[in-house]
């Protein structure tokens, strides 16, 4: 317990010093208890996600950092790897090939790496995967890119 | 006193003739034992005679003691001898002593560490040819895959480091790698090896925690950096793994049992481990002679499938289609990894390897092979079969109960053994003045029982999925006789040797109420026949029955070969079970056996004294 709470205050103070060092995640932590934490990312250029802001939920574990933390999407996105309703995603660092080396920068930054490379081999998002293995490149981006903007876009006007 | 210590005198020469009789007509044994035998009788004769103890009757007594024990031993060796043929008993002393031997046969070859020989053997599931190939002819490769690091990275320069985990610095006398330049503090290291531990024997393959690097952890290391109950751990699981990975080695599946058992050539499995609980070593279950290992498992399934437990398990796990652990799939897609140290990775929904799946299949996750089976209908067949079950249950339950029924008649006879070797043969030494060693023969009855106990408790396992008709009338009839044999012996050492021991409440020094020695011989003359009548029977049956019964068809065909056993030569024969009771030529067809009246041994016609005790028939 103890552990995990200087580790993550180390983390804390290292996103606050370095706050403008990754322009695409912004890390907030929950003003009253320190094992909750959100996440705004940038979705990744040259993807459909180019341009929305995805919202990510953590929920860190008192064994962290030798558990990996359990995160989720609160906005909605269409991605194989991602649960369409829930936002659960399937990651194999998030899972069994954690290491207490990474940290919550580090596993957006997976999170943003995954948004560019999806894995349709392993889906949560059946239809989305369909897509990709299909070869509907085309279909899967425009589906993609369709709820980035209805979700994941600030509304105009 | 003296008349009565004449009495056993003479009955101790009678019975020396049954036994002579015995050996020679019925069990055909070596001399050796007929020998031992009538020394034996004498020997009980002496002791019967007790204070009186003249020098001589001593010597003998002595020399007949040594022999006896002698017996003892060339036989028990013998019984090792035959057994250690086929499989191994393993202590934990001898796995740590063998896995030691292997791990430092490999470090001294090649020259490293004993760590790292243990990591590599791990890898090579402890195969040390394969290893030591593949080593020389690409060590670099090997080290690669493994993690193990050619050179030991300097140590770094600057005084202070950030550990990687916690972010704190340390001096760089606070903090360790596992020989790549990742250091972690030790407080780090501790909870990330314990993490690893607990998740399981994966903690064996453990790397540096960087994951850019991997670089394996040792276990010089675990033991420098864990926990004390995490190095103990860490250490069995090693000791696991040298069993484990071995494909000639097994653990012994009783409960809190240590040992394990290398299985050395084919034929029948059923083994005896050191803790005395006998199983089969190719599936583990508890021994199973005659039947088979599917069967036993079919059975087994079905026993537990009764239970709401293994419902549970039915409807929302699949085994894993390599290692057949229960896998319960509670979110995710089809993609499914098992756990180490199997990780085999398989679709959920066909149970078919990961890697044969694409677009050939259609699709990683719309599996097709799965519903196209479904489409021939290869699972409504299962389906259906499930139904067909449902409606033997009632079948199911007859056999089912007798099984069971077995199985607490032997639990039972087992508590009875430890009885008896722990206060009954005293008292017997204590009333008759026999030495315990020559009540072996109650302790071997007790033994027989157990055994048979367990062969009939299987025989209706076989009897519940034998379904040829003609087969299934011999079996029963073959059960049936194993059934009441069995039953012969079980009451004889059960009820009939009450008689001799002396009851709880004892009014005076009665002595009229006493059994004499005689009736006593006569007692152990009766249940060592039906030991040895029994035991022969049933190791036929089991011969037999592991055969399928295969005499059955030329008996369907109605020819009648010397060694084929008709319906009717049955009745007269089979009784007379010790010699080959089921492929047994019965010299007289035409008339009926006779039952001995002190033994219960089914005659031939043409004999007019007993085969095994010598009782005269008439």
């Amino acid at each position: 317990m103890q552990a995990s709470r200087a580790r993550l205050f180390k983390e804390y103070k290292e996103v606050q010093r370095e706050k403008s060092a990754d322009p695409d995640i912004q890390l907030i932590c929950d003003d009253s208890n320190i094992f909750k934490w959100t996440a705004l990312i940038k979705g990744p250029s040259e993807t459909p996600f180019e341009g929305g802001v995805f919202q990510l939920a953590f929920s860190i574990p008192e064994q962290y950092p030798l558990l990996p933390p359990q995160v989720r999407f609160l906005t909605k996105i269409f991605h194989p790897n991602v649960h369409f309703k829930t936002g659960e995603i399937c990651l194999d660092i998030l899972k069994n090939a954690w290491s207490p080396a990474w940290t919550l920068q580090s596993v957006c930054r997976a999170i943003i790496a995954l948004m560019a490379h999806p894995e349709p081999d392993s889906p949560l998002n059946c239809d989305s995967g369909n897509l990709l293995r299909s070869g509907d490149i085309r279909g899967y981006q425009s589906m993609a890119r369709m709820y980035t903007r209805l979700a994941a876009m600030p509304k105009k006007g | 006193m003296d008349s009565d210590a004449e009495m056993p005198m003479s009955s101790d020469e009678e019975m020396l003739d049954d036994e002579d009789y015995y050996d020679y007509s019925d069990m055909g044994e070596a001399d050796e034992e007929e020998e031992e035998e009538e020394e034996e009788g004498e020997e009980g004769g002496d002791g019967s005679e007790g204070g009186e103890g003249d020098g001589e009757g001593d010597s003998d007594e002595e020399l007949v003691g040594g022999d006896y024990e002698g017996r003892e031993a060339e036989g028990s060796d013998e019984v090792v001898s035959r057994r250690e043929q086929r499989y191994i008993v393993l202590t934990e002393k001898d796995i740590n002593e063998r896995q030691e031997e292997d791990i430092s046969k490999v470090a001294a070859v090649l020259s490293i560490r004993r760590e790292e020989a243990c990591v590599l053997l791990h890898h090579y599931k402890w195969n040390i040819s394969k290893l030591s190939d593949e080593w020389f002819a690409d060590e670099e490769k090997v080290r690669d895959i493994v993690g193990l690091l050619l050179n030991g990275i300097d140590f770094p320069n600057s005084s202070k480091l950030t550990c990687g985990i916690c972010f704190e610095g340390y001096s760089s006398d606070a903090m360790s790698s596992a020989g790549c330049d990742h250091f972690y503090c030790h407080e780090c290291w501790e909870g990330y090896i314990s993490a690893a531990i607990s998740d399981g024997p994966g903690c064996l393959s453990l790397r540096c925690p960087d994951p850019s690097c991997g670089a394996m952890v040792l276990q010089d290391m675990v033991n420098k950096l864990a926990k004390e109950d995490d190095k103990v751990r860490y250490a069995r699981f090693v000791l696991r793994a040298y069993v484990e990975d071995s494909k000639k080695t097994k653990w012994c599946p009783a409960p809190d049992c240590t040992c394990a058992v290398e299985f050395v050539s084919d034929g029948n499995y059923d083994v005896s481990c050191n803790c005395k609980f006998s199983f089969c070593w190719n599936c583990t279950e508890e021994a199973h002679r005659p039947v088979n290992c599917e069967t036993v498992s079919k059975w087994v399934l079905k026993n537990s499938a009764e239970s709401e437990n293994m419902n549970w398990i039915l409807a929302n796990s699949k085994p894993c289609p390599k290692c057949k652990r229960p896998i319960e799939k509670n979110q995710g897609c089809m993609h499914m990894t098992c756990t180490p140290p199997c990780k085999f990775e398989f679709c959920w929904l066909c149970l078919g390897s990961w890697a044969e799946h694409g677009e050939r299949t259609g699709g990683f996750y719309a599996c097709n092979r799965y519903e196209s089976a479904k489409k021939e209908g290869v699972y409504d067949e299962t389906e259906s079969r499930r139904e067909r079950a449902k409606n033997s249950l009632e079948r199911y339950m007859h056999y089912y109960e007798r099984w069971a029924s077995n199985q607490t008649s032997r639990q039972k006879a087992q508590s009875d053994l430890q009885k008896a070797e722990k206060e009954q043969l005293a008292k017997l030494t204590d009333v008759f003045g026999i030495p315990e060693t020559q009540l072996k023969f109650i302790i071997e009855a007790w033994s027989q029982i157990i055994e048979c106990r367990r062969v009939l408790k299987w025989t209706y396992a076989y009897g519940y999925y034998l379904d040829d008709k003609v087969k299934s009338e011999f079996f029963e009839y073959l059960q049936g006789e194993a059934e009441s044999g069995l039953e012969r012996l079980h009451q004889c050492a059960e009820k009939d040797l009450q008689a001799f021991l002396p009851p709880a409440v004892r009014p005076e020094n009665n002595e009229p109420t006493t059994p004499s020695l005689a009736d006593f011989g006569e007692f152990r003359v009766k249940l060592a026949g039906l030991t040895s009548v029994t035991r022969n029977y049933f190791e036929n049956l089991v011969q037999a029955l592991e055969a399928g019964l295969e005499d059955v068809h030329s008996t369907a065909q109605g020819t009648t070969s010397s060694n084929t056993t008709t319906a009717t030569s049955k009745k007269a024969g089979t009784k007379g079970k010790s010699k080959k009771p089921l492929a047994r030529t019965s010299s007289d067809n035409s008339e009926e056996g006779w039952p001995c009246e002190r033994c219960t041994f089914i005659n031939l016609p043409s004999v007019d004294a007993c085969s095994v005790c010598d009782k005269h028939r008439y």
